[in-house]
C-alpha cells in the first residue's frame, strides 16, 4: 500500500516529465494518452489506498534535506482528509485531461500544455499528501509556477503573459506570509511535520498562535484569491478553459482552504484568527458576488463566482466547521469544473466569443450543453436538494448555530450573498441560453470529447448532497464521520432547521425570480456608475496600482537612473575621466624641455633636504 | 685679520658669481667666473690648503675656463640677438628663485642646527709634503683611476668632436 | 680661529644655489655648463673648509680628485656641445626636445 501511496504523486510527475522532454516527438494522441493515463492511474492508486485511510497510511520516500538540527523528509501522509481531497483532485483532473484532449485539438504546442498540466497535478498532490510543511510548500510553489505557465500559455499575446505574471506575483505575496509562518513554527517546535505540530499546538502561547495562524491565513488568501490578494483571479481567465476548470475551480484555489483545514488544530486555538478567517470569507463572498452581477465575459462571471464560493469555505473554517468547508469544497469542485467546461463548450459554439451579451439562444444550438450547464447553475445557485444546496446550507447553519451577534451577522451576509449568487447565476443562464442569438457567428462544431466528460460531473454535482446528508433528510453525515469531526454535526431544534431551510429556499427563488424578470427578455441597458464600479471589481486593481505599483515603479526608476546610471556609471566614468584629466594636467612634465627636467632634479633635492631638516628638527 | 679677509673674499665670490650668471654674453660670464675662482683660490689658501689653491688657479681658471673660452669663440655664439636674451622671462625666473631660496633656507637651517658648526675653523697649514704623503699613500688607487678617467675622457672628447665626413663628391672612376 | 665652520658652509651653500639657478634658468647650453662648474666649486669650498676644521687632509685630496674629474667632464661635455651645435645649428636648449612625450 505504501507503494500505491507513492505512486499517487509520482505518476503525474513522470507523465509531465515525459511530455516535457519528448512530447513534441510523440504524436498528438499519444501525448494526451500519457497525460490522462498518468492522472487516471493516480486516481486508481488513490482508490487502492482507500482502505488504509482510516488509520492513515504513511510512507517516506527519501530524506530531502539534512543539515544542522533541521531535517526534512519527502514523506506522504494519507489520512481521511488527504484521502478525500486526493480522490477529488485526481478524479476531476482526470476528467479535465480528457476534456482538454478535445479542447486543444487545434493547438500546436500540446506537449507543453499537457506537461504543465501533469506537473500541476503532481504539485497539487504534494500539497495534499505532504506530511510536513516543507513538502507542502514545495507543492505550493509548484502549483503557483504551473499556474503561471498555464495562464500565460498563449504567451504570444502580451496580456496573457501579463495575467500569468500577475497571478504569480500576487500569490507570491501570500507565499511570503506562509513562509514566515512555517519558519516560525520550525523555530518553536524544531520540526515541521504536520501531525507533530498539530499535536503539540497547545504548547504555544496565545499570541504566537494567533500570529502564526494569521500568517498561514495570508498564504491561504493568496492562493485562494480572497481579499486582499484576490485581484489575480479574474485576469487569470486568459488561460485556456481546461486550465480555468482545473486550477481555478477545483484545485489550486482550494489549496488555501485545504491548508487551513490541515492546520485546523493549530488555527482553531485562536478565536481571533478564526474570526478573521470568517470575516475575510464572508466579505470576499459578498464582494465577489456583487462583481459577478455585472461581468460580460462568461469566464469572468465564473471566476468571481469561484472567489465567492471559496469565501463560503473560509467562512465555514472560521466558524469552526471543517466538514462544512470540505463538503462545500467537494461539491463546488464538481459543479464549478462542470460550469467551466461547459463555458468552454459554449465559447467554442459561439465561435470563440466570450461576451455573454453577444450570446443567447444557445439552447437551440446545443441542447446537451444546455442541460448540463443548467445542472451546474442549479448547484451554484443552491437549488433545493442539489449538492450545492446542502453544502451551503451546512455552512450557514453552522454560523447560525453559534448564536452570538458576530456569527448571526456573518449568517446575514451569507444569506444575502446566496441571494445574489442565485441572481447572477440565473442572469448568466438567461443571457446565454434564452431568447435569440444576438451574435453574428454561425454554429461551430464541438469536439465529442468535450461534451462526453460533462455528464459525470453533473451527476456528482447534483448528487453531491449524499456525501454529508443531514439527519433531517435521513442521512448519516458520512463526511463528518469520515473526517473524524463529529463535533461539526449540528444538533439544532427541528423548527430552527426548517426555518433555515425555508430561508435558503426562499432566497433562491427570489434570486431566480428577479433574474427572470430582468433578463428573460434581454435588452441591453446603459451602464450606470454602479455597474461600472462593479464591473471593475470595485476598482481594486486601480487602487493597488496607485498604492503599490506606482511607488514601486518610481523606486525602480530611481534605482535605475539615479543609482545605476548616476551613481555607479558615474563612478566608473568618473574614474576614467579623472585619470584622463590627471594625465592631461601632468603632461607638461614630459614636454621635452630640458630645463624642466633639471628643475625636477632640484625639486627632488628639495624634498630630500627637507626630509633631513624634519629629522633634524625632531 | 683673517676673519675679515675671509668675509671680503666671500663677498667678492658671491658678487662675481651673481654677475656671471646674469650675463648675456657667455664670454663675459666666463670672465666673471674666473674672477670668482680667484677669490675662491684665495679662500682655499686662507683655509690652509695652499696646494689646492694653486691647483684651483692652474687647472680650473687656467685650463677649464680657457677651454670654455675656446669653445665659445669657436662656435661663434653671437650675443645680443633677440632670441638669445638671457633668462626665460620673469615668469620662469620666479619659481626657480623661490626653489633656490627654499633649498638654501633648508640647508642653512640644517647646518645651523648642528652644534659643530659654531666652532671655529682653526688656523693651520697643509704642507705639500703631508699632502703628497696622503695622496700617494692612502689614495694611490684613486689617483690611478683618475688618470684612467682622464685618458678615456680625452679619447671620448676626440671621438665626439670629430668633424663630420663630407660626403664624397660623386666622382666616377 | 678664522671663522665658525657654519659660515664657511653658508658661503658654500650660497654659491651652490647660485650655480643651481644658473643651471635651471639659462637657455644657453654653455651657461648651463658654467652653472655646473659653479656648483662644483662651491662643493670644493665646503670640502676644504671641513678638512681644515678637522685638521685632516682627506677633504683637500678629494678636492683634487674633484678638479681632475671636472676637467675630464668638461672636455667631454664641451665636445658634445660642439657636436650638437653642428647638428642643430644652435645651442639653445629648447631646440633639443626629442625627449618630448
Amino acid at each position: 500500500m505504501e507503494l500505491l501511496l507513492a505512486l499517487i504523486p509520482l505518476l503525474p510527475l513522470c507523465g509531465g516529465v515525459l511530455n516535457a522532454c519528448w512530447g513534441s516527438r510523440l504524436s498528438r494522441p499519444v501525448q494526451a494518452i500519457i497525460a490522462s493515463g498518468a492522472v487516471l492511474g493516480s486516481f486508481l492508486a488513490t482508490l487502492g489506498c482507500w482502505s488504509g485511510a482510516g488509520t492513515g497510511v504513511r510512507t517516506t520516500l527519501f530524506t530531502w534535506l539534512d543539515s544542522g538540527g533541521f531535517s526534512a523528509q519527502v514523506g506522504l501522509l494519507f489520512d481521511p482528509l488527504a484521502a478525500i481531497m486526493a480522490l477529488m483532485v485526481t478524479g476531476v483532473a482526470g476528467l479535465i485531461h480528457l476534456y482538454a484532449a478535445g479542447y486543444m485539438e487545434e493547438e500546436t504546442d500540446q506537449a507543453r500544455f499537457f506537461a504543465l498540466l501533469n506537473l500541476f497535478v503532481f504539485a497539487m498532490l504534494c500539497i495534499v499528501l505532504a506530511d510536513n510543511l516543507l513538502l507542502m510548500f514545495l507543492g505550493w510553489e509548484g502549483v503557483g509556477f504551473c499556474s503561471y505557465g498555464l495562464i500565460g500559455f498563449w504567451y504570444q499575446k502580451t496580456e496573457n503573459a501579463i495575467a500569468g505574471r500577475k497571478a504569480f506575483i500576487v500569490t507570491r505575496i501570500g507565499d511570503l506570509f506562509f513562509t514566515v509562518g512555517v519558519l516560525w513554527l520550525f523555530a518553536r517546535f524544531g520540526t515541521i511535520g504536520i501531525e507533530a505540530i498539530n499535536g503539540r499546538a497547545a504548547e504555544l502561547d496565545p499570541t504566537t498562535i494567533t500570529i502564526i495562524s494569521l500568517l498561514l491565513l495570508g498564504g491561504a488568501c493568496g492562493k485562494s484569491a480572497q481579499l486582499p490578494l484576490m485581484t489575480w483571479l479574474p485576469d487569470a481567465m486568459a488561460g485556456p478553459t481546461p486550465v480555468s476548470a482545473l486550477i481555478h475551480a477545483a484545485t489550486m484555489v482550494t489549496a488555501g482552504v485545504y491548508l487551513l483545514c490541515r492546520m485546523f488544530p493549530l488555527v482553531s486555538l485562536s478565536p481571533l484568527a478564526m474570526g478573521v478567517v470568517a470575516i475575510i470569507g464572508a466579505l470576499t463572498a459578498f464582494y465577489a458576488a456583487t462583481c459577478a452581477l455585472t461581468q460580460r465575459e462568461i469566464k469572468r462571471v465564473l471566476a468571481y463566482s469561484t472567489m465567492s464560493q471559496i469565501g463560503y469555505m473560509f467562512l465555514a473554517v472560521g466558524v469552526g466547521s471543517v466538514s462544512a468547508a470540505m463538503f462545500h469544497l467537494l461539491t463546488h469542485a464538481f459543479f464549478k469544473a462542470l460550469l467551466f467546461m461547459g463555458a468552454g463548450c459554449l465559447i467554442n459554439l459561439a465561435g470563440h466569443e466570450n461576451d455573454i451579451f453577444l450570446m443567447g439562444g444557445m439552447r437551440q444550438r446545443s441542447p446537451a450543453v444546455f442541460w448540463l450547464f443548467l445542472a451546474g447553475i442549479f448547484c451554484l445557485a443552491g437549488a433545493p436538494l442539489t449538492g450545492g444546496f446542502f453544502s451551503k446550507d451546512l455552512i450557514l447553519a453552522s454560523a447560525f448555530a453559534r448564536g452570538d451577534f458576530f456569527h448571526l451577522a456573518l449568517y446575514g451576509i451569507g444569506i444575502l450573498t446566496a441571494g445574489i449568487t442565485a441572481l447572477y447565476s440565473f442572469r448568466l443562464a438567461y443571457l446565454v441560453f434564452a431568447g435569440d442569438y444576438r451574435g453574428e457567428e454561425l454554429p461551430h462544431d464541438l469536439p465529442r470529447l468535450m461534451i462526453w466528460t460533462l455528464p459525470l460531473l453533473a451527476l456528482f454535482g447534483l448528487g453531491g448532497g449524499l456525501l454529508n446528508l443531514p439527519h433531517l433528510f435521513g442521512g448519516h453525515d458520512w463526511l463528518s464521520a469520515w473526517l473524524g469531526r463529529e463535533s461539526d454535526i449540528l444538533e439544532l431544534p427541528v423548527a430552527q432547521e426548517y426555518l433555515l431551510l425555508g430561508i435558503a429556499v426562499g432566497v433562491f427563488l427570489l434570486g431566480w425570480l428577479l433574474a427572470h424578470l430582468r433578463y428573460y427578455r434581454f435588452a441591453e441597458g446603459e451602464s450606470t456608475r454602479i455597474s461600472r464600479f462593479l464591473l471593475a471589481g470595485w476598482r481594486f486593481d486601480a487602487f493597488y496600482d496607485l498604492l503599490l505599483i506606482r511607488p514601486f515603479r518610481w523606486l525602480c526608476r530611481f534605482c535605475w537612473q539615479g543609482g545605476d546610471l548616476g551613481l555607479i556609471d558615474g563612478l566608473v566614468e568618473g574614474f576614467a575621466k579623472t585619470s584622463f584629466e590627471l594625465g592631461h594636467i601632468t603632461r607638461f612634465l614630459a614636454d621635452g624641455r630640458i630645463s624642466r627636467y633639471l628643475q625636477g632634479f632640484a625639486w627632488g633635492l628639495l624634498l630630500i633636504v627637507g626630509w633631513f631638516l624634519l629629522l633634524a628638527v625632531r | 685679520m683673517a676673519t675679515i679677509v675671509f668675509y671680503i673674499l666671500g663677498a667678492i665670490a658671491i658678487v662675481a658669481t651673481l654677475l656671471s650668471i646674469t650675463r648675456n654674453n657667455p664670454v663675459h660670464a666666463v670672465i666673471y667666473l674666473v674672477n670668482s675662482l680667484f677669490a675662491l683660490a684665495l679662500l682655499f689658501y686662507l683655509l690652509g690648503a695652499p696646494l689646492v689653491a694653486a691647483w684651483e688657479v692652474i687647472i680650473y681658471a687656467g685650463a677649464i675656463m680657457v677651454l670654455f673660452l675656446f669653445i665659445i669663440m669657436m662656435l661663434e655664439l653671437a650675443p645680443g640677438k633677440k632670441a638669445d636674451r638671457f633668462g626665460p622671462g620673469w615668469a620662469q625666473w620666479l619659481p626657480i628663485l623661490l626653489l633656490a631660496v627654499a633649498l638654501g633656507a633648508c640647508t642653512l637651517l640644517l647646518t645651523g642646527l648642528d652644534s659643530a658648526g659654531a666652532e671655529g675653523v682653526p688656523r693651520w697649514y697643509a704642507t705639500p709634503r703631508d699632502f703628497g704623503y696622503t695622496l700617494f699613500k692612502e689614495y694611490a688607487l684613486a689617483v690611478e683611476i683618475v688618470s684612467f678617467q682622464l685618458l678615456f675622457a680625452a679619447v671620448g672628447a676626440f671621438y665626439v668632436g670629430k668633424p663630420e665626413r663630407k660626403k664624397r663628391a660623386r666622382g666616377g672612376v | 680661529m678664522i671663522v665658525p665652520l657654519g659660515h664657511v658652509l653658508i658661503l658654500s651653500t650660497i654659491l651652490f644655489f647660485l650655480g643651481l639657478v644658473c643651471v635651471l634658468a639659462r637657455r644657453n647650453l654653455i651657461m648651463i655648463l658654467i652653472g655646473v662648474e659653479i656648483m662644483l666649486n662651491a662643493v670644493g669650498l665646503a670640502l676644504v673648509g671641513a678638512s681644515s676644521f678637522w685638521q685632516q687632509l682627506d677633504g683637500q685630496v678629494f678636492v683634487i680628485f674633484l678638479m681632475a674629474m671636472t676637467s675630464a667632464e668638461v672636455s667631454i661635455s664641451l665636445a658634445m656641445v660642439v657636436y650638437l651645435q653642428r647638428r642643430k645649428g644652435t645651442v639653445d636648449v629648447r631646440a633639443f626636445d626629442e625627449m618630448r612625450g
